[in-house]
């Protein structure tokens, strides 16, 4: 690996980190789109911040920048506000209005700027090495990686300080506010934030893939873990799996690194999204699969302990009575002869003692809705969880 | 005889867009009362709580609590808000939901501790729920994330306590131990303010009431103002209770 290719890495890395924690906060917010108006309506900010600057790399972009995405979360709230139009209508409103006011501001003064369009939707993480850091005139590193090293610091000071505040804030404004931890603080600071990094992440990956950055990491953690400190991490490790692996992938097909990078991050939520242990779709089939057999099992036993007649009780006679077909029938019996519930005896089924105490709880249960009951079956049926 | 005043408020009139949703409310809520407010949809009930807990800023008017603003008297109240009002979805634990009524005395920045985490403990064993305390939030039933706000509450140790519907989609079980800890918390000098919209159910579970819509129709001790006049003034039609006194 050259030193080019460590330091895209790294300031990819990085990237993927400073997203991952504010569209952690906005995922869970369902503020999801509110990060896809704010990549574009920066722009005014940063052609004005270049207006006055001339440099690209100055931090009055930054805080311009910050600014308009600010300024945009203001008025969707204010259009909101009205009462005469929606949320996502009021984002669809405004970001493109702002977004225009930068492409007509960089189309007139095209001739003195070489802020180009297609850079700022897109970004070009391979050049990043190449606009160095001077101090004095000691080379220490790309630009870049000095930009989003400093966001990504104070995001994480941020996070660390007021972690709790984030979380309570975030859980229920209601009672944050009540108890004087002020939820408008922590909103605009979130949105301040997240201006700030899409800023950041703009030379890395432009303004459009930084949307995925925020929030295909945060939706992948979500579906894996209960504990918002555990989906930090995971979000985390989502977004620098992805931008390094993405950017091999686009080596090796020798293509644009953020369309890689984004990519792979589809990729890994779609198969998270499949295979997720809880969350994900296969294991919900499977539990639905589960719960109808589960269900057919109680149907089956409270039958059998209902008629003690035998013609009631042949197994043929399921398909029958119980208007099952053979496989239903099948699995319901195997599933209650594995668990010790029933016995068959010359194709005769009766009840064992563990299968009428089974019977007489779950039936409790389901009448009475007394949730201690059946603490102790949880763990074996699906039938009485979620 | 009551005399200490709680919660005291004045000319109140809250209004969203300018349309008044609560109007010219005097009211004098007396120390260690377990009230019900009572009134119909969109009489302004939740709206009372949360402009006494500054959640929503009133057009005019003052609220007292023991005689200086909320935002100075903040550690004497708790709130419950409508289980309907968050996410449940949410990647949280039991108990740390109920770690988060600890967050109004720790103030900004510091992080709960033992000393909270014991306190948490506590409330949750109160409410029957400490066998629940590491289960997934989403995975509690109605009841149960019900006394999850209740463990919330009781552990801000407060002496007001502000409960918007608590009895919201409970089963009857939850239902009792709910009421027997609001009284539990009565009998220890503590206010509790509930929202509340079973009827039937206020002679049996208040000693105090307050009918409201969008403007203050009466407060008092049940005993003496809770009669089909009032309840015909604001509910709006001929109404008989048959309720038992």
């Amino acid at each position: 690996m050259s030193s080019a290719q460590i330091e895209i890495q790294l300031i990819a890395s990085l990237v993927a980190i400073a997203c991952a924690i504010p569209g952690t906060f906005l995922v869970l917010r369902k503020m999801a789109l509110i990060t896809d108006a704010i990549s574009h309506s920066i722009l005014p900010g940063i052609v004005i911040g270049f207006f006055i600057t001339h440099d690209l790399s100055s931090p009055l972009l930054i805080i311009m920048a910050a600014a308009s995405g600010v300024l945009t979360v203001v008025l969707v709230e204010f259009i909101q506000k009205t009462g005469l139009v929606k949320e996502d209508t009021a984002i669809g409103l405004v970001f493109p209005a702002l977004f225009s006011i930068g492409i007509i501001l960089i189309a007139q003064n095209a001739n003195d700027i070489h802020l180009d369009i297609d850079a700022v939707l897109l970004g070009e993480l391979a050049f990043a090495p190449f606009d160095r850091l001077i101090l004095g005139r000691t080379d220490v590193g790309p630009k870049s990686l000095w930009i989003i090293g400093t966001i990504l610091l104070i995001t994480l000071g941020l996070l660390f300080t007021f972690f709790k505040e984030l979380k309570v804030s975030t859980f229920d404004a209601g009672l944050a506010s009540a108890l004087g931890l002020s939820p408008v603080v922590m909103h605009y600071g979130l949105m301040t934030v997240s201006s700030i990094t899409t800023v950041g992440a703009f030379d890395a990956v432009g303004a459009i893939l930084v949307i995925a950055l925020m929030i295909a990491p945060a939706a992948t953690a979500y579906l894996l873990t209960n504990d918002l400190k555990k989906m930090l991490v995971l979000a985390v490790l989502f977004g620098v799996g992805s931008a390094i692996s993405g950017y091999w992938f686009a080596h090796a097909l020798d293509t644009s690194i953020s369309g890689s990078m984004t990519t792979v991050l589809g990729l890994v939520f779609l198969l998270v999204y499949l295979f997720a242990p809880n969350k994900g779709l296969f294991s919900v089939l499977y539990r639905q699969k589960q719960q109808r057999i589960e269900v057919s099992l109680l149907t089956f036993l409270l039958h059998l302990g209902n008629h003690q007649e035998e013609k009631e009780r042949h197994v043929k006679h399921l398909n029958e009575h119980i208007n099952w077909q053979k496989v239903r029938s099948k699995s319901v019996l195997d599933l209650a002869l594995k668990n010790n519930m029933i016995t068959i005896d010359h194709n005769i089924v009766s009840l064992t003692k563990k299968g009428k105490n089974f019977t007489t709880e779950a039936i409790d249960y389901i009448v009475t809705n007394k949730n201690s009951e059946i603490e102790h079956m949880k763990d074996r049926f699906f039938l009485f969880r979620g | 005889m009551k005399d200490k005043i709680a919660v005291q408020i004045d000319d109140l009139t809250v209004a969203y867009n300018y349309k008044p949703v609560l109007w010219d409310i005097d009211l004098a809520i007396p120390e260690g009362v377990l009230m019900a407010i009572v009134g119909p949809n969109g009489a302004g009930k939740s709206t009372l709580i949360k402009s006494i807990l500054d959640i929503i800023k009133p057009i005019a008017g003052s609220i007292q609590i023991y005689g200086k603003p909320y935002k100075k008297q903040r550690s004497l109240v708790a709130y419950v808000p409508q289980k309907g009002s968050v996410d449940w979805d949410f990647p949280t634990t039991a108990l740390d939901v109920v770690m988060m009524g600890t967050y109004g005395s720790l103030g900004w920045i510091k992080r709960p501790g033992q000393k909270e985490k014991k306190a948490a403990l506590e409330a949750l064993e109160k409410v029957g729920m400490l066998a629940f305390k590491n289960r997934q939030i989403s995975q509690l039933s109605g009841g149960q994330q019900q006394r999850i706000f209740l463990a919330r509450a009781l552990v801000q140790n407060a002496a007001i306590y502000f409960m918007d519907e608590p009895f919201q989609g409970v089963d009857a079980t939850t239902e009792k131990a709910i009421i027997n800890i609001l009284k539990e918390l009565r009998k220890s000098g503590k206010t509790v303010i509930v929202v509340h919209h079973d009827l039937q159910t206020v002679p049996e579970y208040f000693d105090w009431v307050t009918f409201l819509n969008v403007k203050k129709i009466a407060t008092g001790p049940v005993k003496d103002i809770f009669n089909d006049d009032n309840l015909t003034k604001t509910y709006g039609i001929n109404y008989k209770v048959s309720v038992q006194q």
